[in-house]
């Protein structure tokens, strides 16, 4: 692309209207075992072979416009994940589910979308809570003492030297649907502020001697993500 | 014949007998990149697991980034999916961690489509690309319970089979393999497992009697039908059994229009070494560089047609969702319809952002101009292989390019605003002496100079250019006219590689960067090797050997220790040999005499070129195929 050329698709963007469709996803098996930017590949190449009239992003290497509401870990599955894909003109959210499904792999899969007229803000920039669930033996009496501490110091490594945090502030609150091997809690989620769950994890071993061993096994599932300030909380389908 | 009988040879392909491995979360956690060994990708295919199902797993013997990469194995899958009766699933070396984690756990080596353990199918295909990955097909073979040695293995276990350009040497591991496919795969994987079909259709009855029956199969080498003969050290010709065919002719797809190409590939869901969809424009080279295996073993050159290829490439987009589609070949600028070709998918691919890739261009005008247009990131850099400091060497190696070349591209391509340029050159060549390592030096620094001198002719502000100066070991490999050459030492290539880097060092616009020394001079060993090895590698693997093409995990002290313990010394692999001795792959026929590569050899000696295949035949032998480019 020569200077001109690229002057005229700069223009060309300016006046691009961006015409969003908001997924909500879940994942689970083989896919939950590939990383964030491996996930975001995946749903790329889904879209392009589903043939969507998406945005790309402008300049040397150009790439469609999308985007998460925070990453997955590897090894965690998902029920309720947002993801934002810009798209050239409006596009049905029935279409788009029935189109994109048909081309993503097995294990990931959009359950229903949303379509948004220029949203301000970032999807990812509005995330403030999550729901997640953990499924290990006995886990959830560890969970609620964990909960009925003041604080819980986690230590972590950061530029070479140990940090010590307190990351129960960052935790919101159980949830009575947990049973004794199921335990669901809310807690901080985002760019602000977040708690990974195997940060907690950890925290739960240290804390009340609930077995390495057996934290290594725990299967972790990200139920929700909400925005707005606890507790006046919202889900992200309409957040714009 | 019940599902439940108790007879030995029917249980094993009851369905009921199916294993499905099961990998602990906190095992995946607990390794480098876990996607790895979970498949799942899009495009895979899932058979039934049947007894009317011949059940073939593709072992590649190195990491899943590198074998999904590699465009073999997406050819052979798909071809081996293709039949109702035949099914292909996919097995890759798990890397050392996970390695580990499998022996600790007692998890056998599995297929990534039904998580079978290997030792369940009726077929463990290995893909052998490369001499050093040898220990990795042993590290898979035992991880997936079944016996190392072909010997050992009976009736209940798989038939282990290679393929690749390996195999036109398989002796070093000879030990280990059932059968051995010699040239292209599509056909004779087919006629092979139809074999195998009958084979377990009744029963899976006599296995000595089945080798026998794979033999008779034009390409496929059967190594225990051969017994090696030995004279003073020395190899010396097989004893052979009755029914061995006295020589096993390579196989090739003679119209490569019309055979089966994966334009459906498994797209892996976790980054891989090339990120992109991929075509196959050609095979063979015309050039006939004296160094180069692959140009020989490949003959004869046979094209794909442009409409083929264009139909293809946008299906393959298509079905993919990559955004980079890669041309391959052995020398992309020689394909005749090139012009046509990326013409067609650029002006298809421009809307959609897609993009081309195409390695082993030859610089000139319309390969600046396609470079420009093909790639929609930046101007990345030039890549040139003389191969050879001198012209003299360069004539010797039948490398068809002068130095008035390489500088008219050089200039063109400053002139166009490039100015990092990569030059591939090889150490320890046929007749090399000092002079010639020197020479490439000189031509780097020739190169340093035509980069100023352009920028001030054409009046330009000149940025730092930056020149790569990048050296690999010759290896001499079987099937080329220096099959009998003697091979630098360890201390013959340190020496050449110390002197370049004394005289580039002073130079900061020049980079200088080599390959190890002791991984290449080990793969000779293994390239020109015979039977003996076998013995050697499997001691190394029990050592604890595995991923030895990996630099890091490469132990040369250890691997000479295990050869001389064995009564064997390196240089009676590299030493060189008389051309009336008797060669470990005498028993393999490629199409290429042994007749026009002692007359290539007296040629290079007297630095005389031979004119590539398109301006004049030179008789190489391999017009027997009646196929492609050959009159």
């Amino acid at each position: 692309m020569n200077a001109e050329e690229q002057l005229k698709a700069m223009t060309t963007k300016l006046h691009q209207h961006e015409y969003v469709c908001r997924g909500l996803f879940e994942r689970k098996g083989a896919l939950s075992y590939i990383g964030h930017l491996d996930l975001k590949a995946v749903f790329e190449r889904a879209l392009r072979r589903a043939e969507l009239p998406l945005l790309y992003t402008q300049g040397f290497n150009p790439r469609p416009m999308l985007e998460f509401a925070l990453p997955l870990g590897v090894g965690i599955d998902a029920e309720g994940d947002w993801v934002d894909v810009v798209m050239q003109v409006p596009v049905d959210p029935d279409e788009y589910v029935k189109r994109v499904n048909e081309e993503l792999p097995d294990g990931v899969r959009v359950i229903r979308a949303v379509s948004l007229d220029e949203p301000k803000k970032s999807l990812m920039s509005v995330v403030t809570c999550a729901e997640y669930r953990i499924e290990a033996p006995g886990i959830t009496d560890a969970l609620l003492n964990v909960f009925a501490q003041e604080h819980v110091e986690t230590t972590k490594k950061s530029k070479g030297r140990e940090v010590t945090t307190d990351i129960r502030p960052l935790l919101i609150k159980p949830f009575t649907s947990s049973t004794p091997d199921r335990a669901e809690y809310m807690c901080y989620a985002g760019s602000q502020q977040n708690l990974r769950p195997d940060v907690l994890l950890n925290a739960i071993c240290e804390t009340t001697g609930y077995s390495a061993e057996a934290a290594a096994e725990a299967r972790i599932t990200r139920l929700a993500l909400y925005g707005g300030v606890y507790p006046d909380i919202d889900s992200l389908e309409g957040l714009v | 014949m019940s599902a439940y009988s108790t007879d030995k040879h029917q249980l094993r392909y009851n369905p009921y007998m199916h294993t499905e491995v099961k990998v602990p979360h906190s095992v995946l956690m607990s390794v480098e990149s876990p996607g790895r060994y979970v498949g799942g990708e899009k495009n895979q295919v899932v058979k039934p697991i049947d007894d009317s199902i011949v059940r073939t797993v593709f072992c590649f013997p190195d990491i899943y980034e590198i074998g999904m990469s590699n465009l073999a194995l997406q050819i052979l899958y798909k071809v081996l999916n293709g039949p109702e009766w035949s099914s292909c699933e996919r097995a890759f070396s798990p890397w050392p961690d996970m390695d580990k984690k499998m022996r600790e756990h007692n998890i056998p080596l599995y297929s990534l489509e039904t998580r079978s353990p290997l030792n369940e199918f009726d077929v463990a295909a290995f893909s052998l690309g490369y001499e050093m990955c040898f220990t990795n097909v042993l590290q898979m073979l035992d991880l997936g319970r079944i016996p190392l040695l072909a010997k050992d293995r009976t009736e209940d276990d798989p038939i282990v089979v290679a393929g690749g350009p390996v195999c036109c040497n398989i002796e070093p591991m000879a030990d280990f393999f059932d059968a051995a496919f010699i040239g292209e795969g599509e056909e004779v994987d087919i006629e092979f497992t139809e074999v195998i079909k009958r084979y377990k259709d009744g029963g899976k009855k006599d296995r000595k009697a089945l080798l026998k029956e794979l033999a008779k199969i034009e390409g496929v080498y059967v190594p225990s039908l051969y017994t090696p003969k030995y004279e003073n050290g020395r190899f010396a010709g097989f004893d052979m059994e009755d029914g061995a065919p006295a020589s096993v002719r390579k196989r090739i797809i003679t119209d490569l229009d019309k055979v089966d190409y994966p334009t459906r590939p498994v797209v892996p869901n976790n980054n891989v070494v090339h990120d992109r969809a991929y075509l196959e424009l050609f095979r063979g080279c015309i050039r006939g560089c004296r160094f180069c295996q692959a140009g020989y073993l490949y003959r004869p050159v046979r094209e794909k047609s442009a409409k083929t290829l264009c139909e293809q490439g946008m299906e393959i987009m298509k079905n993919t969702g990559y955004d980079d589609l890669g041309l391959l070949s052995l020398s992309t600028s020689d394909y005749t319809g090139l012009h046509e070709l990326t013409d067609t998918l650029l002006e298809d691919f421009e809307p959609k952002h897609e993009s081309l890739s195409l390695p082993s261009l030859r610089i000139d005008n319309f390969a600046l101009e396609l470079m420009e247009k093909a790639s929609q990131t930046r101007k990345s850099g030039l890549t040139f292989a003389p191969e050879a400091g001198t012209q003299r060497l360069r004539d010797v190696i039948n490398k068809g390019i002068n130095e008035e070349d390489i500088m008219t591209s050089l200039k063109l391509a400053f002139e166009g605003g490039w100015s990092t340029v990569k030059l591939y050159f090889m150490l320890g060549l046929p007749t090399e002496t000092m002079e010639d390592v020197e020479g490439i030096a000189d031509l780097a620094l020739k190169i340093e100079k035509l980069y100023f001198d352009t920028m001030r002719e054409i009046g330009a502000k000149p940025r730092k250019p930056e020149i790569t100066v990048s050296t690999s070991m010759f290896i001499p490999k079987p099937f080329t006219p220096f099959q009998w050459e003697s091979q630098n030492t360890k201390e013959q290539f340190l020496e050449k590689q110390t002197h370049l880097r004394n005289m580039l060092k002073k130079h900061r616009n020049i980079r200088y960067i080599w390959h190890d020394v002791e991984t290449s001079c080990w793969e000779g060993i293994y390239a020109r090797g015979d039977r003996r090895l076998g013995e050697v590698i499997l001691e190394g693997y029990k050592s604890g050997s595995i991923f030895d093409a990996w630099d890091q995990f490469f132990d040369y002290e250890k691997w000479s220790a295990i050869l001389n313990s064995h009564g064997l010394k390196w240089e009676d692999y590299t030493q060189g040999w008389k051309t009336e001795d008797a060669l470990p792959w005498d028993v393999i026929d490629v199409g290429v005499t042994k007749a026009f590569l002692k007359r290539e050899r007296d040629k290079a000696y007297n630095e005389k070129i031979t004119e590539n295949c398109r301006v004049k035949c030179a008789g190489c032998g391999a017009t027997c195929y009646k196929a492609g480019i050959c009159p």
